[in-house]
């Protein structure tokens, strides 16, 4: 078994900047990504993408180029298709790639396993043909692929309009944009105001995404709700209400987005202890100011840990790189505060806007009222209904909702479903939805042949009954 | 519903999807060669038995799990490689091509 000084999980801007500033301080750092080349989702693709595909996509993409060029001119040693299933509080991972599992370990974790798009259920979008706008933001930056047909965006937050705004931008035309952000903004937001004008630049930006949208003559709905696909086979039609009126559209693509959220599989699955944002209805890794988990081998940097952007995430990162170079020796705890300075000085000069920005979007208990029939969990297709039958019956942890439902149990492990379970049990006990727990997240986090498994050299130096997986060998 | 534009000149690759040897294109993950050549779907729900299409294309939902080269693997997060073997099993429930 491999031993480094620290491995990196993860290669967007916040696991490329920590990986680098360690590899430059002379650490032995394993990166390990699961796509094929670095840049994470924001930076998908950066270092082969056509000039004209980065015109497209803008500056905002570009930015990721000196990161991953910074990266690529370190000695960290990169490991591309890695699909890490397992890691411990002690630094072992375990990961698989092209048919093989191995185990590797290192004195320090830092994890930034980026954000993921909230999952909505919504009526039919288990249909062929609705996606996430994250989806069709990856497909251009990674292989060049355009939506055609019938276009129609739903959901709320800055990147559907970013969204929008890029296909505007490359003459697609689109349908309509259904936004369930009601017309007038939330009073909540107002206190924040002032602090988003010190980002004039920021707001600048969001002021000529909409102007993009408006140009390109986009019917466009707000304070939309009961957004709803149909169809037989595939996608057909997406009907929705705007207060009296009744919507619907024909259409062949269906672009959901309700904003993003942290991905904190290997977070629970090591057992580190998590938060839940009020105002954001969210799971995150509780970290102190260097990003150091409740495990103290284990850092979390980026929109893993707190979304907050790409700008930030590469600050982060090396931020949790500066703490994880003082515990190695590399750096004196004065030294590592004056790195940091410059570094914490960027997260709040970047952070300015987003409290208004949040609180414009910010997600409300009566956008996760679901129609009954409503499937919930895609992968054992559970709807709604079934959920809120066995909350009637006294049922109101995710848990014991999994044993019974079986919703959760399928590949994706509760990813998709675990959130909205918690939105539909909170809406009925009238509660806060942390207070339906968190599903436990249990090895192999990916799923991987156990024929893997069974081929994998094990370290000997480690006491049996540690690991549940292993173990069973 | 996708379709590649003008900036992909990437090469294409054989392999064997659903038995058949089809041409697709390289440089990118198996989910976004099959949606760009109009095959948009992914496999069959086991448990609702309909039709499926990647969803997240970020490694999250596990829409688009096929058989590669033996083993399910996630087609959004798998790169198409010549001569892979590709299994969506689509004609259990239908026997029509997908498009």
């Amino acid at each position: 078994m491999s031993h480094h000084d620290v491995i990196v999980i993860g290669a967007g801007p916040a696991g490329l900047s920590a990986a680098s500033c360690l590899a430059e301080m002379g650490l032995d750092v394993l990166c390990l990504d699961e796509q094929a080349k670095i840049g994470g989702q924001i930076y998908r693709n950066i270092q082969d993408a056509p000039k004209d595909r980065c015109k497209v996509l803008g500056e905002d993409y570009d930015n990721g180029a000196s990161i991953a060029k910074r990266f690529t001119d370190s000695k960290a040693t990169y490991l591309d298709n890695v699909l890490v299933w397992q890691v411990e509080s002690n630094g072992h991972v375990c990961y698989s790639r092209l048919g093989e599992s191995k185990e590797v370990k290192a004195n320090y974790i830092i994890a930034a396993t980026g954000a993921m798009e909230r999952p909505v259920p919504i009526p039919g979008w288990t249909l062929p043909g609705v996606m996430g706008a994250g989806a069709a933001n990856n497909l251009y930056k990674e292989a060049g692929l355009t939506p055609e047909g019938r276009i129609v965006l739903a959901g709320s937050g800055p990147l559907l309009l970013l969204e929008a705004s890029l296909l505007a931008r490359k003459g697609i035309n689109i349908e309509v944009i259904l936004e369930i952000t009601p017309t007038l903004p939330s009073p909540k937001a107002f206190p924040h105001a002032p602090k988003a004008l010190v980002r004039s630049d920021f707001l600048w930006k969001g002021l000529s995404m909409i102007r993009e949208i408006k140009n390109a003559k986009v019917p466009y709905y707000k304070g939309v709700s009961n957004i709803e696909a149909s169809g037989k086979e595939t996608l057909e039609k997406v009907t929705a209400q705007c207060g009296t009126k009744s919507l619907s559209f024909d259409a062949d693509l269906l672009l959901l987005h309700f904003g993003v959220i942290p991905n904190t599989h290997i977070f629970r699955q090591i057992g580190c202890e998590l938060s839940w944002n009020v105002e954001q209805r969210y799971w995150f890794p509780e970290t102190d100011a260097w990003g150091r988990t409740s495990c103290e081998r284990i850092f979390a940097a980026g929109d893993g840990a707190k979304v907050s952007g790409a700008v930030a995430a590469k600050y982060k990162g090396e931020i949790a790189a500066l703490e994880v170079a003082r515990c190695s020796g590399i750096l004196s705890a004065d030294e590592r505060g004056l790195f940091a300075e410059p570094l914490l000085k960027g997260v709040r000069h970047d952070h300015w806007p987003r409290p208004f920005v949040d609180q414009l979007y910010a997600p409300r208990p009566d956008q996760f009222v679901f129609a009954e029939d409503t499937i919930i969990c895609r992968c054992e297709n559970i709807s709604v209904k079934d959920i809120q039958k066995m909350v009637n019956e006294g049922v109101s942890e995710l848990n014991e909702m999994k044993c019974i439902t079986r919703a959760g149990m399928g590949p994706c492990q509760g990813r998709m479903c675990g959130p909205a379970m918690a939105e539909v049990i909170a809406w009925q006990t009238k509660n806060s939805p942390d207070k339906a727990g968190l599903m436990n997240i249990r090895p192999p986090i990916k799923p991987i042949p156990l024929e893997e498994v069974a081929a994998m050299e094990l370290a000997s130096d480690e006491a049996p009954g540690k690991n549940w997986l292993l173990d069973k060998k | 519903m996708y379709k590649l534009d003008t900036s992909t000149k990437n090469e294409n690759v054989e392999v064997i999807l659903d038995g058949r040897s089809v041409s697709l294109p390289s440089g990118m993950s198996i989910a976004a060669a099959l949606m760009g050549t109009g095959k948009i779907i992914s496999r069959i729900s086991p448990t609702s038995g309909k039709p499926c299409s990647p969803h997240c294309l970020m490694g999250v939902c596990f829409e688009c799990m096929m058989e590669i080269d033996g083993v399910q693997r996630q087609a959004c997060m798998t790169e198409i490689r010549s001569g892979m073997k590709i299994n969506r099993h689509l004609e259990k429930e239908n026997n029509n091509e997908s498009s």
